[in-house]
């Protein structure tokens, strides 16, 4: 107990506090800006927290992180652009509750979410390190191939005017990723010779390129036409979510965090994936599916929650394995190590004080995070008051020189002007751009979890079902796009037995 | 053919298919010759079985546009058909939208950022936005170059260029 104390007093010392602060506000101004994630951010950070003591130094990094996967679905909401990967299931209602004048409202759910997310997996995290570690351990190549495409397969619900578009969208994704050096091989995949294709499509230039380009060039052709908005403009209250409206949505919450977690504790897995899934879920253990969609909070509360499970979850094989499970946690690593905290069975036992350092700091970046969105949600609505014309000029700006500062490449602004062209395309002829975003994200790791199997197996193809959960899971994405393929060609057929009737009834009258 | 007048959506789904086809073959294609196997499952296999899987896709895309029943137009506010614009007029906002991010991109290493900032913006109120009040137009430029100047460089450190021809910084 002492020892909690002890930690409590440096962990809640001035310094300590300033630099969570510090680090979370930093996390939500680049999670918010599209183009610019919170790995960068961390990057950026890492190199100052040498100087720090421990508990300053892991509250700098821990606040980052935090800061930034709660800050994507700042611009998600507003603008309808994600901030971060994590944040592109969120787009889908939040956009809409806030062209729906609910801004503010969804803003402040989204921040209450994510922070019951991020605390519910903590819990987890000091309650069951060990069985959670357990578990990820089990999940090796072929369980994470089922997981991915089962995510994959999700894709089916979230396309719903048209199953066949929405497939059709998933492949384009996975698809374009395959360009570039092959992982496993080294081999150059459909490079044409040129050196600059080699780096692949990057995924956050992709990401622009598909909310952010299309988003503007409708703005800018709304505004050709002289179509005004008046009702856009006219209902910016800064109103936060009641207690009771939270309170509703208590259970989906906490079984999204419960999904986070597990998927964050999963290596390789993270923030995307588990926002989906947690979005298909809430779609369909909701009374009112046909809601989501066209601004149903549920659609906002699930990924937001979710995603910021995983930073809880990922941190368990991170400090009982010492294994990072993206970028993120592999920088939170990097500052373990460099305080000299060696993650593994051992930290718990040597450094459990420091343990408990690292407990309260997430605690407290979650408040810090809370507090400054709650805040800032009156200052962020008001860019909404913007004419839309006007806040596309701004878009453009921040959204080539995101691409521009990812690598500091010129071509990357090229590219999202390129695919962000072929993305409008693609919307005008109704090809839903969300499965892409979804096949983008899961297409590397399906591919590179798919063929790791078969070479752990030499090349025996039934290690996909030999072991409980991946059979589960494939068996799972099975059932989904089947149930779907089916719903849809009956649906078709039905439509054509309607339509041969009612062509037949009209031929004896002329 | 006239069958295509009857409803919009068919009309896109048949543009969509058979671009989308075409490229799913010329992917394949492209595939098949230039990415070597491997072992097992190489690094010819997921790129060669999605352009498959896309060509599969876009050809029932087409055959429903071509022969597949479509619905009567449901009266479906929510999915706006959008302004009506020519395609003309849309093809070119396209244009200048993807030129303004390529010259904005071009322009930033060799004129710094403040003033690629400046001149985008300004060339997209008064050109594309028609945008006629020197005071707007002169304090967005401002504006937005400063605010990103101040919000991404300074506070969050990020790398901002300054150009090699011209530097105000």
């Amino acid at each position: 107990m002492d020892l909690l104390f002890a930690a409590a007093q440096s962990a809640l010392a001035p310094a300590a506090l300033l630099a969570v602060l510090a680090g979370s506000l930093l996390g939500v101004l680049f999670g918010a800006v599209p183009g610019l994630t919170f790995t960068v951010a961390m990057a950026l950070v890492v190199p100052m927290s040498f100087s720090l003591d421990t508990a300053p130094a892991i509250g700098l990094l821990l606040g980052t992180y935090i800061g930034g996967m709660t800050g994507g679905s700042v611009s998600a909401i507003l603008l309808g652009i994600p901030g971060t990967p994590s944040a592109a299931a969120t787009v889908l209602d939040g956009y809409q509750l806030t062209r729906r004048g609910k801004a503010s409202l969804a803003l402040g759910t989204a921040v209450v979410a994510s922070a019951f997310g991020g605390i519910v997996s903590l819990l987890i995290m000091v309650a069951s390190v060990d069985t959670v570690a357990k578990f990820a351990l089990r999940f090796g190549p072929a369980e994470t191939f089922g997981l991915l495409i089962f995510g994959l397969s999700t894709i089916c619900g979230l396309a719903q005017k048209s199953l066949l578009k929405g497939l059709i969208a998933g492949v384009l994704g996975v698809l374009i990723m395959t360009i570039g050096i092959d992982e496993m091989e080294g081999v150059l995949r459909l490079t044409f010779g040129t050196i600059v294709l080699q780096q692949g499509v990057s995924l956050l230039v992709a990401m622009i390129a598909l909310f952010a380009v299309p988003h503007v060039i409708d703005a800018f052709v709304k505004h050709y036409a002289e179509e005004r908005r008046p009702d856009a403009i006219a209902d910016v209250r800064a109103e936060l979510p009641s207690l009771r409206d939270l309170a509703k949505n208590f259970w989906l919450m906490l079984r999204c965090s419960l999904l986070g977690t597990g998927i964050g504790a999963i290596p390789g897995t993270g923030g995307p994936i588990a926002a989906f899934l947690a979005y298909a879920h809430a779609r369909k253990s909701s009374k009112s599916p046909e809601r989501f969609g066209r601004g149903a909070m549920g659609g906002v509360v699930a990924p937001e929650a979710a995603n910021n499970a995983v930073t809880g979850g990922a941190m368990i094989p991170l400090l009982s394995l010492g294994i990072p499970g993206d970028p993120a946690t592999a920088i939170l690593l990097s500052g373990l190590l460099i305080h000299g905290l060696i993650p593994g069975p051992m930290l718990f036992i040597s450094n459990p004080g420091e343990i408990y350092e690292i407990y309260i700091a997430i605690i407290v970046a979650y408040a810090a995070v809370v507090a400054i969105q709650l805040v800032g949600i009156r200052f962020f609505v008001q860019l909404l008051r913007v004419p839309a014309h006007l806040l596309a000029v701004g878009i453009i700006v921040m959204c080539a020189y995101g691409a521009f500062s990812i690598r500091n490449s010129v071509f990357d602004v090229i590219s999202v002007a390129v695919l962000g062209a072929l993305a409008y395309g693609l919307q005008r002829v109704r090809i839903p751009l969300t499965p892409i975003i979804l096949g983008l994200v899961l297409g590397p790791s399906i591919e590179r979890e798919f063929r790791t199997a078969l070479i752990l197996s030499e090349g025996d193809p039934s290690i996909f079902v030999a072991s409980i959960p991946a059979a589960m899971f494939i068996g799972l994405a099975v059932l989904v796009v089947s149930t779907q393929v089916f719903r849809a060609t009956r649906a078709t057929v039905i439509a054509r037995r309607n339509e041969d009737k009612a062509r037949a009834s009209v031929t004896p009258s002329e | 053919m006239a069958r295509f007048a009857d409803h919009p959506e068919r009309r896109q789904d048949v543009i969509a298919g058979s671009i989308l086809l075409l490229f799913a073959i010329g992917w394949t294609i492209a595939v098949w010759l230039t990415v070597p196997t491997g072992y097992s499952v190489g690094p010819r296999a997921f790129p060669f079985w999605l352009g498959v899987a896309l060509a599969v896709l876009s050809a029932l895309l087409l055959l429903k546009g071509l022969f597949g029943p479509y619905a009567a137009a449901a009266p479906d506010s929510d999915e706006e058909e959008g302004p009506s614009v020519s395609i003309r007029r849309r093809l070119w906002l396209v244009a200048v939208v993807c030129g303004l991010i390529v010259a904005f991109g071009w322009l930033m290493p060799k004129i710094g950022f403040v003033l690629a900032t400046m001149v985008t913006v300004t060339v997209a109120l008064v050109g594309p936005l028609g945008e006629r009040r020197p005071l707007l137009v002169g304090t967005m430029a401002v504006a937005i170059a400063f605010g990103a100047w101040l919000a991404f460089g300074k506070i969050l450190g990020a790398y901002m260029p300054s150009g090699e021809w011209i530097s105000v910084f």
